[in-house]
Parts: structure tokens; sequence; C-alpha cells
């Protein structure tokens, strides 16, 4: 237990420690971000340019940083815009049950059966453009297992005894969903939520990589791999291992504080 | 009883296949500007107010929509899903070229990672506390947090452009013959990128379910009756597989959404990157086309696990729906 205590803390350390670097990134960055330098492009990591300059002569570091608060900026987003929808579908489909909720249900898992990419490429094909409507896309496709969870916690809640209780006293009804379902099914939604987190950097990481996500104007970890093919067959590798490293990493952090929040939930079940 | 489930599946199916229609079709009216502008993409600005009249009464664009899409489902149900708006072949006979390929990799994948996950699975489950199980539990972990795409740059990196082992994109050698065996080499690295994006995870899930299983009484009994022990990893082997098949299907729609950026990648040409190109050229009925397809390729793969369940878990047979 002592261990685990201690991990915990470790992955918060290093998610806070890249949240704060990114949150702050407008005071940290050595070189403005999209400050082109021609006498300098594709410059290996040196003492100046910490992770090298890309093909227009900007710093790697700097864009990196700028980046990160894009792409974090997107994925909360979009999760709060999931979290919202989730708990209202699943919220809905849960307390009231019967036939609404099997009709909902049926919907929910047809549309767990489509890619959810493909959902996101379909949409973003009409309207691309601005970091918002990445988002605002992103939480509009994400909130199925969301929805799930609540349902499947509402479900659990309701047949509890202070519920009926609650229910006995005519508490209202809105005071019974929030107060008493809501509160007591949070821990699970909040494990499902950092999970969703981790999800939605990687599909805007994904789309902005295949160009269709957040105009490559806009510096974002996935747009700077945009171009990390060609950079690559010049031999800039960095241009391709840092943004990566620095996906996989925020990933890693999230994934393993979610795991250990579920572990401790118990019977959370997703 | 069979009848009853598989009638409940065929129903789901034709829900989500109906679902999916409709995004794929409501797509092309909520394209920005009117329909015929969306079909003729950069150039509809040339088009005079009577010419985009006239193409729209021979779209039947001045119909209801619900009429529209009637007409609509029911030619893309005879196989016309129109003609491509940059091609102008149809888009029919374009998905045709591209599906096989993207087959290909998913059965591929999905066959190797199948195998090698219930080895490493089970391996790793029966030896709890060895080595491989705790390695296998971090890997697996790792391998989740690692963009698919991204790993597939560094295999790039290290394997085509240091190394020079194998070729960096496309399907076939620009010499050769386009033979099984060129196809294979091509394939090596976005096959590679797939299993190793999928395969921890899968090991994992199994290892867990494994590790349940093998502290059930039944396992205890049949260890005190002295029967051997390569019965009864059968045996556990059998119980925990359920769970993982099921697991499989519900995560068969990931396989197409990360073929999708390893495709366009490796330049696959396969139905991804069929999908990622029509969306950046705004080639409308393409990209209906393609999202359809997807949808019943998905379906049917669903289909196909939920037979496999039916003939490994006798409780199914038996008439206890899951």
């Amino acid at each position: 237990m002592r261990k685990e205590q201690k991990m915990l803390i470790f992955w918060l350390v290093i998610l806070g420690l890249l949240v704060g670097f990114t949150l702050f990134s407008s005071w940290l960055v050595p070189f403005e971000p999209n400050a082109m330098d021609m006498n300098h492009i594709y410059e290996a990591p040196n003492g100046t340019h910490l992770l090298g300059t890309d093909q227009l002569g900007r710093d790697v570091l700097s864009r990196l940083l700028v980046g990160g608060r894009v792409t974090l900026f997107i994925a909360t987003l979009s999760v709060v815009l999931s979290s919202i929808i989730g708990i209202i579908y699943g919220g809905i489909s849960g307390y009231f049950g019967g036939a609404i909720d099997a009709v909902m249900m049926r919907i929910l898992e047809a549309f767990l059966t489509i890619p959810s990419l493909v959902i996101v490429l379909a949409l973003q094909a009409i309207m691309q453009g601005s970091v918002w409507r990445m988002a605002m896309i992103m939480g509009c496709t994400g909130w199925f297992v969301t929805a799930r969870i609540v349902r499947s916690e509402f479900i659990r809640l309701k047949e509890l005894e202070f519920i009926h209780m609650a229910k006995m006293f005519r508490t209202p009804l809105w005071k019974i969903l929030f107060r008493h379902l809501l509160r007591n099914s949070l821990p699970a939604i909040f494990v499902v939520t950092i999970f969703n987190f981790a999800g939605a950097i990687f599909t805007e990481v994904s789309l902005s990589f295949l160009g269709i996500g957040v105009p490559p104007s806009i510096p974002s970890w996935g747009t700077m791999l945009y171009t990390a093919q060609n950079d690559l067959l010049v031999g800039a590798w960095w241009m391709g291992l840092f943004p990566g490293m620095f996906i996989f990493v925020t990933i890693l952090c999230v994934q393993a504080i979610g795991s250990r929040f579920k572990q401790r939930g118990g019977q959370t079940h997703v | 009883m069979i009848a009853k489930w598989i009638g409940k599946r065929v129903i789901m199916g034709t829900i989500v296949l109906i679902i999916v229609s409709f995004l794929s079709f409501f797509l092309m009216h909520a394209a920005p500007g009117n329909p015929a502008a969306a079909y003729y993409g950069g150039n509809a600005q040339t088009l005079s107010t009577a010419e985009k009249e006239r193409i729209e009464t021979a779209f039947g664009l001045d119909q209801p929509i619900l009429y529209q899409y009637g007409v609509w489902l029911r030619e893309a149900m005879q196989g016309n899903l129109g003609y491509s708006a940059k091609e102008g072949r149809p888009v029919a006979t374009i998905i045709q070229e591209r599906l096989p390929n993207t087959l290909q990799l998913v059965v591929g994948t999905l066959g190797i990672v199948a195998i090698a996950s219930t080895w490493l699975g089970l391996q790793a489950g029966m030896k709890e506390g060895s080595l491989l199980d705790r390695g296998l539990s971090f890997v697996s972990i790792a391998s989740s947090a690692i963009p698919p795409f991204w790993l597939g740059i560094l295999f790039i990196m290290v394997f085509s452009v240091q190394l020079g082992w194998f070729p960096s994109s496309g399907m076939k050698d620009v010499r050769g013959d386009g033979g099984l065996v060129d196809r294979l080499y091509h394939m090596v690295l976005p096959l590679s990128v797939l299993v190793l994006a999928h395969v921890g995870v899968f090991a994992r899930f199994l290892q867990e379910n494994v590790k349940a299983e093998k502290h059930r009484y039944y396992v205890e009994v049949a260890r005190a009756n002295g029967v051997p022990e390569r019965a009864i990893r059968k045996m556990i082997l059998r119980n925990a597989i359920i769970p993982y098949i099921n697991y499989v299907g519900v995560t068969i729609p990931s396989f197409f959404g990360g073929s999708i950026v390893v495709e366009t990648l490796f330049g696959w040409s396969g139905l991804g990157q069929l999908l990622v190109k029509a969306v950046m050229v705004k080639d409308f009925p393409v990209l209906m086309g393609a999202i359809l397809i997807t949808g019943v390729v998905v379906v049917i793969c669903l289909f196909v696990i939920d037979v496999l369940m039916i003939c490994l878990n006798p409780r199914l047979r038996r008439g206890g729906i899951v």
C-alpha cells in the first residue's frame, strides 16, 4: 500500500510538472514559438536549441511547450463536454429504466460499434477549422462509455435503501438525482473521465497528425508530428522523437493515475 | 434459443447500419453550402445559378430529404454508391479496390494478436509473480500509452532510414511484380505497428482472467485428483477465453480506427487512407461510401465473433442470453 501511494504521488508529480510547464509556457519558452530563423533550420539538439529546430528554424522545445497547451486544452474541454452529455444521457437511461432505457441503450450500442475515429473524421469533414470546433467534435463523440458507466451506477444506486427512504420522505426529484445518485456515482465517473482524457489526447494527436485536426499553423503535439515523416527522411530524428515522448509520458501518467483510482474504487466496472 | 439469440444480433446489426447510413447520408446535407456545391467541391464557384438548379433537379435534390434518403439507401443496397467527385469513377469500384488491402491488414493483425496474446496471457497468468507476469503488466500499460502512428514513425526511423531493412511506405516495389513475397515484405512494418499497439492490452486482459480462473474451486479439485497440468491449463484457458473473445469483439471497431492512421502513415492504400484523403479533398460521395462500408465490415466482424462465442460457450447454446 505504501509503495502504491508513492507511485501515485510520483505520477501526479510528473503530470503536474508537464501541465505546469505547458500552462506557463508563455513565460518559460526560450524562443518565440512561431519565430522563424532560416539560418538555423534542421539544427540538431544543441546548447541554444535544446531540442533542435524544425524545417523553418523554429525552436522545437518552445513549440512543444506551447503545443502542449493546445493539446491539453482540447482534451480538457472535450472531456468536460463529453462528461456532461454522458451523465445526462446515462442518468436519464438509468433512472427511468424500462422502455426508455432499452431504446437508449440500443442506440448507444450502435454508436459504440462504429469506430469513433470514423465519426470524428466524418464531422471533421464538414466543420473543419479551429481548436474550439475540434474540442466540440471530440466532446460530442466521446461520451458513450461515460453514459454506460453512469447508467449502471444509477441502476445500482437507485435500488439501495437510502434512495427508497428519500422517496418516502418526498425528497424532490432533482435532489434525488443530483444529491444522492450523481454524488454517489462521482468516483466511478471520475475514473472513466481520467481514461477519457487519455483517449482525447490520443484522438487529437492522431487527427492532427493526419492533417485534419488542428490547423497545421497552430502548434500542437499532433501537428508537430504532421511533418515528422518527411523530416525523418532528411535525418531530423528529433522532430519525430520529442513530441511523441511528451505524448507518451502524458498519457502514461494519466493512465497510471486512472488505474490507481480504479483499484481504489474497487467495484467500478468499465 | 440460438435462433432467438442470432435474431437479436441481426436486429442489432441492422440498427447499427441504419445509424451509419444516416450518418453518412446527412453528412452530405450538413456540408457547407448546398449539396450541389458539396458534390462539386471547389469547382462549385464556377457554376451559374441556372446550372445549379439544373444539377439539383437532375440529382433529385429538390425532393424532400427523407425521400432522398430512401432513394439513396435503395441504390446503395444495390451497390450503387454514386460517383467520386474527384476521380469520376464509381465509388463502389474505388472501394472494391481498397477494401481487400484493409482486410488483409486488419485480419492479419487480428490473427497475430489473437495467437500471441493468448499464448502470452496464459503463460503470464499461470506463473503468478514471475518476471513475465510483472513484465507483461508493465508492457501493456506502456504500449497502450504509445500512439500507434508514433510507434510507426519510430519504426520508420530505425528500420527504414537507419537500417534500411524495410520500405517506409507503399504496397509493392516499383520494379517488383507485386507478388505475395513483395506484399508481405511491405506489410511487415504496418502490421508490426498494429500488432504491438494491441497485443499488450489483450494479453493482459487474458492474464487477469487466467489468474482469476486459477483460484477457482474446480482447478483445485482437478489438481488434487492428479489431473495432468496440461489438461488443467486447457480447462483454464477454455473458461478464461470467453470474456476475452467478448473483449476482442468490443475492440474490433478500434482496430479499424487504428488502421486508418497506420495506413496513412505507411501509404497502404486501404479504406482508411481513402477516408482520410476523402476528408482532405472533400470528396463527399467517397466519404459517404467509405463510412458506410466500414460500418458494414465492422458489423460483419462482430457477427463472426458472436458465432464464435456460441461455439465456444455452451451456456449460450443452452439458452442463457448473456
